[in-house]
C-alpha cells in the first residue's frame, strides 16, 4: 500500500487522481514518520477541542487552518498548547505539527480537502479550434459520408483537364505510378502529352503540422483544403527540382479536400505537334506526407476518400499547452500568453470570414438585401457561438450597434471578433441555469466531439428534448457513432495508453540494425489499427482490447515481429498463439516505447499497468534514481537487475507493486520482440498482484495479466473512470458518489462495450441525476457538493 | 549670421546648389557631425514589350539633351534623371527573349531548363538565381540599422494570374519567383492590416467589458476567480494596444475606395492606388526596396483610357514601318512615363522623416523592359532610365555604353548600397565590375 493513513487511503482511492502524488510529494520520507508519530499525539491530546479533522469542535470552534510553516507551528505550540499550566514537550509538538501541516493546516492541504466540484472551464485549445472551425464551416461533416478509400483519378489526354478529353476515370488507392516512357495505359495516351487530376479529401488523425511531398519529373500542383493558392505549385518545371514539399497545420479527425494535378506536357506554346514521333521522356509521380513527428510515407489508402469534404478553417495561431498534470487536459486557468493567443486567433478568424465574406456568408457583394443578410448572418453566427440563443442586450448592444458602421463588411469583422473574445464562447456553460438545455447541449458536444452542439443538437435543445434522459440518450448514440465520436475516443485511448504525444524511439543500432524512425512509425500505425478494428467494432469490447492475438503487421513489421507477410504487402491482421501476442499491452509499440535503446525496462512498463490499467496511485520515487546499466551486471537478466536496485527500503513500498507486473513482460525485449533467452538465462516471466482489498493473483506470463486486466473489477473501474476524466474534464465525484459505481455496473451490462461507456458517461456529465439547479442569482458556490 | 538649422540650411548658406546636395550629402566630409547615414532606396520599375527607339532616346549626349516624345513626362524631373543607352542582356541559355528579358533582367544569370515553352528556343524554367533587389534586401536587411518591417515590397499592376517565366521578375533565389500583389486592398492589407486590426479590437473592448462584469456577477465566488484573471487581462491588453498605437505607423493611415476591379481598364487607377502605397511605405519606413510591374513579359495591356484598343504585345511585333502602331507604342510608352513621372512627383513632395530634403533626395527609381524593341526581340539596348538621387549617381544627364552587358548595372546598384559585390548573377559578364561613369 501506498499509505497507512485511512485517511489518505479513502481520499486516494475515491479521486484517483494524480493531484495528490504531487502534493503528498511535498511531506517527504522524514516527515512521514512525524506524521504518523503526530497523528496519535493530535488523537489524545488535540482532537476533543479541535475536531478530529481540525475542523473545530466545542473547546475551539474555528478550524485550524492557516499559513505558518511547520517549525512555526510546533514552537506555537510547545508554548502554549494545550492551554494551561504544562504544553507540550518539543519533540512532540514537532510531529504534531507536522500532522496539522500535513493533513489540513497548509493551503496545500486544504487545496486537496476541497469537496470534488464542477468548476468552471474555459475551452481546451482543442475546443477552441474545433469550435472556431465548426462556425466558420457550419457544420460540414468532419469526414464524408463515403465508405470508400483512394483518391480519383482523372486521367486526360490533353493538357488543361478538358472533361471531353478524358478518357480514363478510376479510383487509386494511393498516388504512387511509374509510367515510364509511356502514358498511363499504352495506346490510349500520346507518350508526350497526358495529365492526371486526382481528387478527393485526406484525413488528418492528429493535430499538428503535416508536411505534404510530390516527386515527379514534370508539372505537378497540388491543393489541400482549399483552391488558392496551391500548398505546392511546381507547374512550372525549372532544373533538376523533382521533390516538392509544402506543409500546413491541419485538426486532427477531419477530412480536407485534396486535388493533386500533374502534367507532361509543356505550359505555354502547344508543342505537341512537334514532339510527335519523337522518344518521350520517363513519367513517374508519388504523392507522400510527414505526419506531425512520424516518418515519411506515401499517403496510404486509409487515409484517403474518394469524395472531396468541404475545406475547413483551420486557426493556426499558436497557444500556450493546456494543463495536462490530471492526465488530461483541461482549460481552468488563465493566463497572458493565452488571452494574447485567442486575440491573434480572433483576428484571424475574423480576417479569414471579411476576405472570403460571399463564400461563407452565401450573401453575394452586390445583393440589394446584403446587408440585412448579413445581420441575419451574425446573428446565426453569435448563436452558434454562445450555443444558445441571442440575449435581447446582446442583439441591441452588439449586434444593431455593429452594424450602424457605414460598411456591414466591417460590422461583421466586429462581431465576429467579439464574439470570439467573450466569456460566452470562450467558457463552458457560463451562462443560463446549469441544466437548462443549452447547456446540457454543449456538455454532451464537447464531451463527445470537443467542440460546440451542432445543428441538430441545437435542435434538440430548443424543443426541450434533452430533459428527456432517453432522447439525450439517442442524441449521445448518434455523436458516439460519428467520426467525431471515434476521434474524440481515440484520443483518450492514446492518452491512457500513454501515447498521446508521439514518443521518440531510437534503438541501440547493433543492438537492433532493422529498427528505424520508419519502422517506430509503422508500429504506431498498427497500434492505431488495432484500437479502431477493436473498438469501432460492433461489440466495441474492452476484453478484446485487452485480450486480442493479432497484430496488424505490413511487410516491413512482419520482418521483425514474425507473421506470414511479403515484403511489400501494406497493413494486415496477423493472428499469433497467446504465448505470443496477448492484447494491446503487448503491442510492440508500447512495449518499445517502455524500454531502453538497448534493454527492456519492466518498471517503465510496470508503472503503466499500475497507474494506467489499473488506476492506483503511486509516489514519485524519493530520490532520482539513474537505472543500472547492464554493462555494470554482464551477467544479470534485467529482472535480476531491477531487483538489485530497487532492493532499499526507500523503494520496496512501490516497486512491489511496481515490478512484479512489469517483470510479466520480460519476454519481450527493447523493440517488443519475443525473446526466450536473455543473457543466454531463460526468462522468467513471472508475475504477482495484491489488489485493493488484499487479494494476490500470481501470473505465469503476459498472457495470465492480459486475461486479470480483461477480467477484473479494478482495472474495468478505472477505465470507465480515466474515461469520464477525458472526456468530461471534471473529477466524477462532483457528480455524486453513485456516478462511478453506476458507470461500472453499466459497463459490465453492456459486455463492456467501450462505445456504450462513452454514452452512458456522457447522459449522467450532461444532465446529472439529482444536480441542484443552479439559480440565476448570484450564489455563494457553484458546485456540486458530494461530502 | 545665425547658426543653419539643418544640414540643407547649412549647405544653402555656404552656396552649394539644391542639385548637387544629395550628392553631396554623401560624401563624409559634408555630413553633419553625429548624423545617421542618410537612408538609401531604391524602386524598380518595369513595362513590357520594349519601347520605339526612336521616340525613346534622346540624341544627345551628356548633360545637353532633349527629351522625346516616350519621356516628355519627365521634363519636370530632368536635371535628375539619368538616361543609359547601350546596356544590353547578354544572358544566353534556354527560354525565348521574352522570357529571359524578365528572368534576366534581375538576375543576371541563365534560366534553368523546364517546361515553359515560347514562342521559339528550348523550354526553361525559372532563373537560377536571385534578382538584385533581393541581394541589396537582404544586404540591408542583415544590418539591425538598415532593417526594416518587410525589407522589400513586391507590388504589380494587372499581373496575369498564372505564374510562369512572363510573370516574374523578382527571385529569392534559384528557382525561387516572388509574386508581386497587384491588389491594392491585399497590399493595403499587408501594410496597414495590423494597426486596422488594433482599431477593431480597441473598439469591442467596452462591450467585452461589460459582458465579463455580467457573467461575473452569475457565478460562485470560486468560479469568479477565473473570470477577475481574465478581467485584468483584457485590462492589460487595453494598455498594450495604446502602447502600439504609439509607436505605429508614424503617419495617416490611407484610405482606399471601396470596389475597384482588376480589370484592363483599371489599370490607370490601380496604377495611381500602388504609388500612394508605395511611396507611404517608404515614408513609413516599411521597406527600403520596392519592384512595381505593370502587366507581365509580352503584356497585352489595352489602353483604351488613350484610344488604343489594340493589345501591347500584338501592337509591339508591327514593323518599323507601321506608323500608326509605332505612334500607338509610343503613346503607350509615354503613359507607362508618366506613370515613372508621378511617382517620381510623389517622392519630390513626401519629405524625408527624420531627415532633410524629400523622398526623392533619397530614392532611386529604375525603369526598365524585357525587350529593346518590341518586333526585333532584341536585348540590346534595354531601356533603363534613372530618376531620383538616392545612390548618388550624377543625374541629369544622357550616357551611352555601347553594348556592356546589363549584369555591370547591377552590381553599381549594389555598390550604390555600399554594398560592393565583386559580381553579380553570370560572372562572365560582370567585366571590369560596376559602369563607370556613373557617380
Amino acid at each position: 500500500m501506498t499509505s497507512t493513513s485511512p485517511l489518505r487511503f479513502l481520499r486516494t482511492f475515491l479521486t484517483g487522481a494524480s493531484l495528490i502524488v504531487a502534493l503528498a510529494a511535498t511531506a517527504g520520507m522524514g516527515s512521514g514518520r512525524d506524521v504518523s508519530a503526530g497523528e496519535r499525539v493530535y488523537r489524545q491530546q488535540c482532537a476533543s477541542c479541535h475536531g478530529d479533522r481540525g475542523q473545530g469542535g466545542p473547546g475551539y470552534a474555528a478550524p485550524l487552518t492557516g499559513t505558518r510553516t511547520v517549525s512555526e507551528l510546533a514552537k506555537y505550540i510547545a508554548t502554549s498548547m494545550p492551554p494551561g499550566p504544562k504544553h507540550c514537550p518539543p519533540a512532540e509538538a514537532k510531529k504534531v505539527a507536522a500532522f496539522i501541516h500535513e493533513r489540513f493546516y497548509s493551503p496545500v492541504a486544504q487545496e486537496r480537502n476541497r469537496p470534488a466540484t464542477i468548476a468552471l472551464s474555459r475551452l481546451t485549445v482543442k475546443q477552441f479550434r474545433n469550435a472556431v472551425a465548426d462556425l466558420v464551416g457550419a457544420f460540414h461533416p468532419a469526414v464524408p459520408n463515403d465508405p470508400r478509400r483512394g483518391l480519383r483519378g482523372e486521367y486526360f489526354r490533353n493538357r488543361d483537364f478538358d472533361v471531353k478529353e478524358r478518357v480514363l476515370e478510376r479510383e487509386d488507392p494511393e498516388v504512387r505510378f511509374d509510367f515510364g516512357t509511356d502514358g498511363p495505359v499504352p495506346g490510349q495516351f500520346a507518350p508526350h502529352h497526358f495529365s492526371i487530376a486526382w481528387s478527393g479529401s485526406v484525413l488528418a488523425p492528429d493535430t499538428g503540422e503535416y508536411e505534404f511531398i510530390v516527386r515527379s519529373e514534370h508539372a505537378v500542383r497540388l491543393y489541400v483544403n482549399g483552391d488558392a493558392p496551391p500548398l505546392i505549385d511546381a507547374w512550372v518545371k525549372s532544373g533538376n527540382d523533382n521533390e516538392y514539399r509544402g506543409s500546413l497545420f491541419l485538426l486532427g479527425g477531419r477530412a480536407y479536400p485534396i486535388r493533386l494535378e500533374f502534367s507532361k506536357s509543356t505550359i505555354g506554346v502547344d508543342d505537341s505537334e512537334q514532339k510527335k514521333g519523337k522518344p518521350a521522356p520517363k513519367a513517374s509521380i508519388s504523392l507522400s506526407w510527414k505526419r506531425p513527428r512520424l516518418t515519411e510515407e506515401v499517403i496510404p489508402q486509409r487515409c484517403l476518400i474518394p469524395t472531396p469534404n468541404a475545406p475547413t478553417f483551420v486557426v493556426t495561431s499558436p497557444f500556450p499547452p493546456d494543463d495536462r498534470s490530471m492526465g488530461y487536459e483541461r482549460g481552468d486557468s488563465v493566463s497572458k500568453a493565452w488571452d494574447e493567443a485567442t486575440t491573434a486567433a480572433a483576428l484571424e478568424t475574423a480576417n479569414y470570414v471579411t476576405a472570403r465574406l460571399p463564400e461563407i456568408t452565401g450573401v453575394p457583394p452586390d445583393a440589394p438585401d446584403r446587408r440585412a443578410r448579413l445581420k441575419t448572418f451574425c446573428r446565426d453566427f453569435m448563436t452558434r457561438a454562445f450555443r444558445r440563443p441571442l440575449s435581447p442586450e446582446k442583439e441591441r448592444n452588439v449586434l444593431d450597434r455593429a452594424f450602424t458602421s457605414a460598411d456591414p463588411a466591417i460590422a461583421v469583422k466586429r462581431v465576429v471578433l467579439f464574439t470570439l473574445k467573450s466569456p460566452g464562447f470562450l467558457y463552458r456553460e457560463i451562462d443560463g441555469a446549469p441544466n437548462d438545455p443549452y447547456n446540457i447541449a454543449s456538455r454532451l458536444s464537447f464531451g463527445l466531439w470537443d467542440t460546440l452542439p451542432d445543428p441538430e443538437l441545437l435542435r434538440a435543445a430548443a424543443a426541450g428534448e434533452l430533459t428527456d434522459r432517453a432522447r439525450l440518450r439517442q442524441q449521445a448514440e448518434r455523436m458516439a457513432a460519428d467520426p467525431r465520436g471515434w476521434n474524440k475516443v481515440r484520443e483518450f485511448l492514446l492518452a491512457w495508453l500513454k501515447v498521446d504525444t508521439v514518443p521518440d524511439m531510437v534503438k541501440n543500432k547493433s543492438l537492433y540494425p532493422d529498427f528505424d524512425p520508419r519502422v517506430a512509425s509503422d508500429l504506431r500505425a498498427s497500434l492505431e489499427l488495432t484500437l479502431e478494428n477493436v473498438v469501432r467494432s460492433e461489440s466495441s469490447d474492452y476484453r478484446e482490447l485487452m485480450m486480442s492475438r493479432s497484430l496488424y503487421l505490413n511487410g516491413r513489421l512482419a520482418k521483425l515481429y514474425g507473421g506470414d507477410v511479403p515484403a511489400d504487402a501494406p497493413f494486415q491482421k496477423v493472428e499469433f498463439p497467446a504465448s505470443v501476442r496477448s492484447g494491446v499491452l503487448t503491442h510492440p509499440y508500447l512495449l518499445a516505447h517502455l524500454a531502453y535503446t538497448d534493454a527492456s525496462s519492466p518498471i517503465h512498463r510496470g508503472v503503466l499497468v499500475v497507474r494506467n490499467l489499473l488506476g492506483r496511485v503511486l509516489q514519485p520515487p524519493p530520490v532520482a534514481v539513474a537505472p543500472l546499466a547492464p554493462s555494470l551486471h554482464p551477467n544479470m537478466t534485467t529482472r535480476e537487475r531491477v531487483t538489485l536496485q530497487t532492493r532499499p527500503t526507500a523503494c520496496v513500498s512501490c516497486h512491489n507493486l511496481i515490478n512484479p507486473l512489469g517483470f510479466t513482460l520480460e519476454r519481450f525485449d527493447a523493440i517488443g520482440r519475443l525473446r526466450k533467452l536473455e543473457n543466454g538465462k531463460t526468462i522468467d516471466a513471472t508475475g504477482s498482484y495484491q489488489d485493493r482489498q488484499g487479494k494476490k493473483v500470481r501470473f505465469a506470463d503476459a498472457s495470465d495479466l492480459a486475461r486479470y486486466l480483461s477480467e477484473s473489477e479494478e482495472a474495468k473501474g478505472a477505465f470507465a473512470e480515466k474515461m469520464f476524466l477525458n472526456l468530461v474534464k471534471q473529477p466524477v465525484l462532483a457528480y455524486g458518489p453513485n456516478t462511478l459505481p453506476g458507470l461500472k455496473r453499466a459497463f459490465g451490462e453492456s459486455r463492456y462495450n467501450i462505445r456504450r461507456l462513452t454514452v452512458d458517461i456522457m447522459t449522467i456529465a450532461a444532465l446529472p441525476p439529482g444536480a441542484p439547479t443552479r439559480s440565476t442569482t448570484p450564489s455563494p458556490t457553484r458546485k456540486v457538493t458530494t461530502r | 549670421m545665425t547658426t543653419p538649422k539643418t544640414r540643407r540650411d547649412f549647405l544653402r548658406d555656404i552656396g552649394v546648389s539644391a542639385t548637387a546636395l544629395p550628392f553631396l550629402l554623401n560624401l563624409p566630409c559634408f555630413a553633419a557631425p553625429g548624423a545617421l547615414p542618410r537612408k538609401r532606396r531604391l524602386i524598380v520599375m518595369f513595362s513590357p514589350d520594349g519601347v520605339v527607339p526612336g521616340t525613346f532616346w534622346p540624341d544627345e549626349e551628356g548633360t545637353e539633351f532633349t527629351l522625346k516624345e516616350s519621356l516628355k513626362p519627365l521634363t519636370p524631373f530632368k536635371d535628375r534623371t539619368l538616361i543609359l543607352r547601350g546596356v544590353s542582356d547578354r544572358v544566353k541559355g534556354d527560354g525565348d527573349n521574352h522570357m529571359r528579358g524578365i528572368g534576366c533582367l534581375l538576375t543576371g544569370i541563365e534560366l534553368f531548363p523546364g517546361n515553359v515553352q515560347g514562342g521559339s528556343d528550348t523550354p526553361a524554367g525559372w532563373a537560377s538565381g536571385l534578382s538584385i533587389d533581393q541581394e541589396i534586401k537582404n544586404y540591408l536587411q542583415k544590418n539591425p540599422k538598415t532593417r526594416t518591417r518587410f525589407g522589400s515590397l513586391e507590388f504589380g499592376v494587372m499581373v496575369p494570374e498564372h505564374a510562369d517565366t512572363w510573370t516574374r521578375m523578382s527571385y529569392a533565389g534559384p528557382n525561387k519567383p516572388l509574386p508581386p500583389i497587384d491588389d491594392p486592398y491585399q497590399m493595403f492589407g499587408k501594410l496597414y492590416g495590423q494597426s486596422k486590426d488594433r482599431e477593431m479590437l480597441k473598439s469591442v473592448l467596452d462591450d467585452l467589458r461589460e459582458d465579463l462584469a455580467r457573467v461575473r456577477r452569475n457565478v460562485g465566488a470560486e468560479d469568479r476567480r477565473i473570470l477577475e484573471e481574465h478581467t485584468s487581462l483584457v485590462r492589460e491588453m487595453e494598455q498594450d494596444l495604446r502602447e502600439a498605437g504609439r509607436t505605429a505607423v508614424g503617419h495617416a493611415v490611407p484610405t482606399l475606395p471601396a470596389g475597384i476591379k482588376r480589370d484592363n481598364d483599371a489599370i490607370p487607377v490601380i496604377s495611381k492606388l500602388q504609388i500612394d502605397l508605395l511611396v507611404n511605405s517608404f515614408a513609413a519606413d516599411f521597406a527600403r526596396v520596392a519592384t512595381l510591374q505593370y502587366t507581365n513579359s509580352v503584356g497585352q495591356a489595352r489602353m483604351t483610357w488613350l484610344g488604343i484598343t489594340e493589345g501591347q504585345h500584338d501592337l509591339s511585333h508591327k514593323p518599323d514601318n507601321d506608323a500608326d502602331a509605332q505612334t500607338k507604342l509610343t503613346k503607350i510608352n509615354a503613359w507607362y512615363c508618366e506613370q515613372l513621372a508621378y511617382l517620381a512627383r510623389r517622392l519630390s513632395e513626401t519629405r524625408e522623416p527624420g531627415g532633410t530634403g524629400s523622398l526623392l533626395d533619397n530614392t532611386l527609381i529604375v525603369w526598365t523592359n524585357e525587350l529593346g524593341q518590341g518586333n526585333s526581340h532584341t536585348l540590346e539596348n534595354i531601356p533603363f532610365v534613372l530618376v531620383g538621387n538616392g545612390l548618388g549617381f550624377k543625374m541629369g544627364r544622357s550616357l551611352r555604353y555601347g553594348g556592356v552587358p546589363h549584369n555591370r548595372l547591377l552590381m553599381s546598384l549594389a555598390h550604390g548600397f555600399g554594398h560592393r559585390v565583386s559580381r553579380f548573377g553570370n560572372p562572365n559578364y560582370c567585366g571590369d565590375g560596376p559602369l563607370p561613369n556613373l557617380t
